[in-house]
């Protein structure tokens, strides 16, 4: 088999999801497969020191390509793909990846898979396992032919980052490809993290949905000020305008590792455990024992937060220990 | 500009899942259907984009209670509503499928956007929007905020991970994948869904939701819950005690 592992970078670093993604095409790939990596990007440097996972490095750099879009991913991709004719494309499910993976499903024809958690390699192919319905079912896929795999970030350990052997880094001039372009980068605004930057705090108490409602956040707020810790919440509780953007947790906001994490009235889909799932110690509490929160966390109750929280609240204002 | 919005009728967050003895598909029996979140926050942005440059909305749903949720549309703005229609008992939607269903009907209405949510809960076989776009050879975003009528195309923002936003133009026809409304979804009163439920729905065509060869689902199954979790049960007072123990063992109370 022959694997494209369509890579990853930022301002010519390499993101962590490249190396988890080498690190998953390494699992299944058997003697004399091979593992390509796809590097699109303004600088080869930092791939060739990191990408020896991999046994051959193709690189389209070109310094339009400092934050590449979607749009000119995807052309160098099917480029790539039509040369190299792999068998397996993995692909990270970020926000270009999920712009560019089922694009290529559908130009070229090939089926796609998403949500992927785990591979796994039989006689009769690649079986893909995938979170759906937020977490709360697992699906096996059965994969015979040619196809694309989107990874869901943090679900493989990252391959060791190494230097790339002699010769196996080969480059790929992008620039015939970069012609009449449909979407233009205008620019990116950076999160103003002087205010608060809850990736440095050392204690957070998350809210999600099952808050309920604005006015419930001030008992979040007085534990968390109890526990010295920062407020933060998932996205729907941020889209509401309950809390501000800069304290939402997850794919699309901070990526957190406190020393307690604890979460209240949150379901804990996979983009939220994307931001969270590393942190020290993790307690949730959610009425639903089916909630995919629990099975990251490492202490789970099921009892209403809101009868927690007033219960917590009064342990903590009495002095520890008595 | 027409806007088409797609609207799927997808599992409530809370509904029971129950799998099929064969494992191939969920017990639907007793499951309970709401429109997929991103969807609405696509629906309202059509409607929004519609007050802000005159646009037409034309909204296409399909799933369980899709009826309801186009007269919903209606009453919320849009112009038009085409039900697709599809297997219901045939499992997981595929983009390829629901493409192959949308294509001749954007042709047909002559929609310059398509505007649907980044993803549904179902989209084991790739999500809509990018799949479509593919499909209709249109450059096209996902993870979409703040969209805005400017020159010939449209300006986004797209969430980028760690708190970046990034700024687009994309030109038209395209297709995006709305993450957020730029205004929360409009509540709609029960006098207008009222006065809405009389106006007509077309029928579009039927959705096949086979995924293409070479992927098939083998296999569904609930996921080790709780796993690592050890479990401090539901008496909120006890649980507040164990709480407060851990976090004292762990020199992590404050004060
Ligand atoms: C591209 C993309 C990026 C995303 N980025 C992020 C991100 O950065 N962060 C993020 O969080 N999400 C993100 N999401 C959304 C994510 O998929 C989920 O929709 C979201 O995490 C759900 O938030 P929630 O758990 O608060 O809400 P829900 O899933 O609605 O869960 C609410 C939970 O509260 C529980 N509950 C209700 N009442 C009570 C009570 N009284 N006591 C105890 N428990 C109760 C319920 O059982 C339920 O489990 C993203 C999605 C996409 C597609």
């Amino acid at each position: 088999m022959k694997f494209l592992v369509c890579t990853e970078t930022r301002s010519g670093k390499i993101e962590a999801i490249s190396l988890e993604m080498l690190a998953a095409a390494r699992t299944i790939a058997a003697p004399g497969d091979e593992v390509v990596a796809l590097v699109v990007g303004d600088s080869a440097t930092d791939a060739a020191a990191r990408l020896g996972a991999a046994d051959r490095v193709i690189a389209a750099i070109a310094p339009a390509l400092s934050v590449p879009t979607a749009e000119a991913y995807a052309r160098i991709a099917r480029d790539v793909m039509a040369t190299e004719a792999p068998d397996l494309i993995v692909m990270p499910y970020s926000a270009t990846g999920l712009d560019v993976a089922p694009e290529l499903a559908a130009r070229c024809e090939l089926p796609i898979v998403a949500y992927v958690v785990r591979l796994d390699r039989g006689d009769d192919g690649v079986a893909a396992t995938s979170q759906i319905y937020g977490g709360k079912v697992m699906a096996k896929t059965r994969i015979t032919g040619p196809a694309i795999a989107m990874l869901n970030p943090g679900s493989f350990p990252e391959a060791a980052a190494s230097q790339v052997a002699a010769g196996a880094l080969a480059s790929l001039d992008p620039t015939p490809l970069l012609s009449n372009l449909r979407v233009e980068l205008l620019g990116e605004d950076q999160p103003d993290l002087a205010e608060i930057d809850i990736a440095t705090a050392e204690r957070i108490v998350c809210v999600g949905r099952g808050i309920g409602d604005e006015g419930s956040i001030e008992i979040a707020r007085e534990l968390a000020g109890l526990l010295g810790a920062e407020i933060a919440g998932s996205r729907p509780v941020v889209d509401n305008g309950w809390l501000p953007k800069l304290r939402q947790v997850g794919k699309s906001g901070r990526k957190v590792k406190p020393r307690l994490y604890l979460a209240l009235g949150v379901s804990g889909a996979p983009e939220h455990l994307e931001g969270m799932s590393r942190s020290d110690l993790i307690i949730a509490v959610n009425t639903d024992p089916k909630a995919p929160i629990f099975g990251v966390a490492h202490y789970g109750a099921t009892c209403d937060l809101f009868d927690l929280v007033a219960a917590l609240n009064d342990r903590l204002r009495a002095p520890a220990g008595s | 500009m027409h806007i088409l919005v797609v609207l799927r009728m997808v599992p409530a967050p809370a509904t029971e899942f129950e799998i099929l003895p064969e494992g191939l598909g969920l017990d639907r029996e007793w499951m309970d259907f709401q429109l997929n979140d991103f969807d609405d926050q696509a629906l309202e942005e059509a409607v929004l984009l519609k007050e802000a440059s005159g646009a037409r909305v034309t909204a296409v749903a399909i799933g369980e209670g899709a009826n309801r949720v186009l007269q919903m549309a209606m009453a919320r703005g849009a112009d038009d509503a085409v039900l697709l229609s599809g297997d219901e008992e045939a499992g997981l939607a595929s983009p390829a499928g629901l493409a192959a269903a949308l294509l001749p009907l954007i042709e047909e209405r002559k929609a310059d956007l398509i505007l649907t949510g980044v993803q549904s809960a179902e989209d084991l076989f790739g999500q809509l929007g990018p799949y479509l776009a593919g499909r209709l050879d249109w450059p096209h975003i996902s993870g979409t905020s703040h969209l805005a009528v400017a020159g010939g195309g449209l300006t986004v923002a797209q969430e980028r991970g760690n708190g970046v936003v990034a700024r687009y133009r994309i030109a038209l026809p395209a297709v995006l994948g709305v993450q957020t409304s730029t205004k929360a979804p409009r509540y709609v009163s029960g006098s207008k869904l009222r006065e809405a439920a009389k106006a007509p729905i077309a029928k579009g065509p039927a959705v096949d939701s086979l995924p293409a060869d070479g992927a098939r689902l083998a296999m569904l199954s609930m996921p080790l819950a709780g796993e690592g979790a050890e479990n401090l049960g539901n008496v909120a007072e006890h649980v507040a005690d164990r709480i407060a123990h851990i976090l004292a063992e762990r020199g992590l109370r404050a004060g």
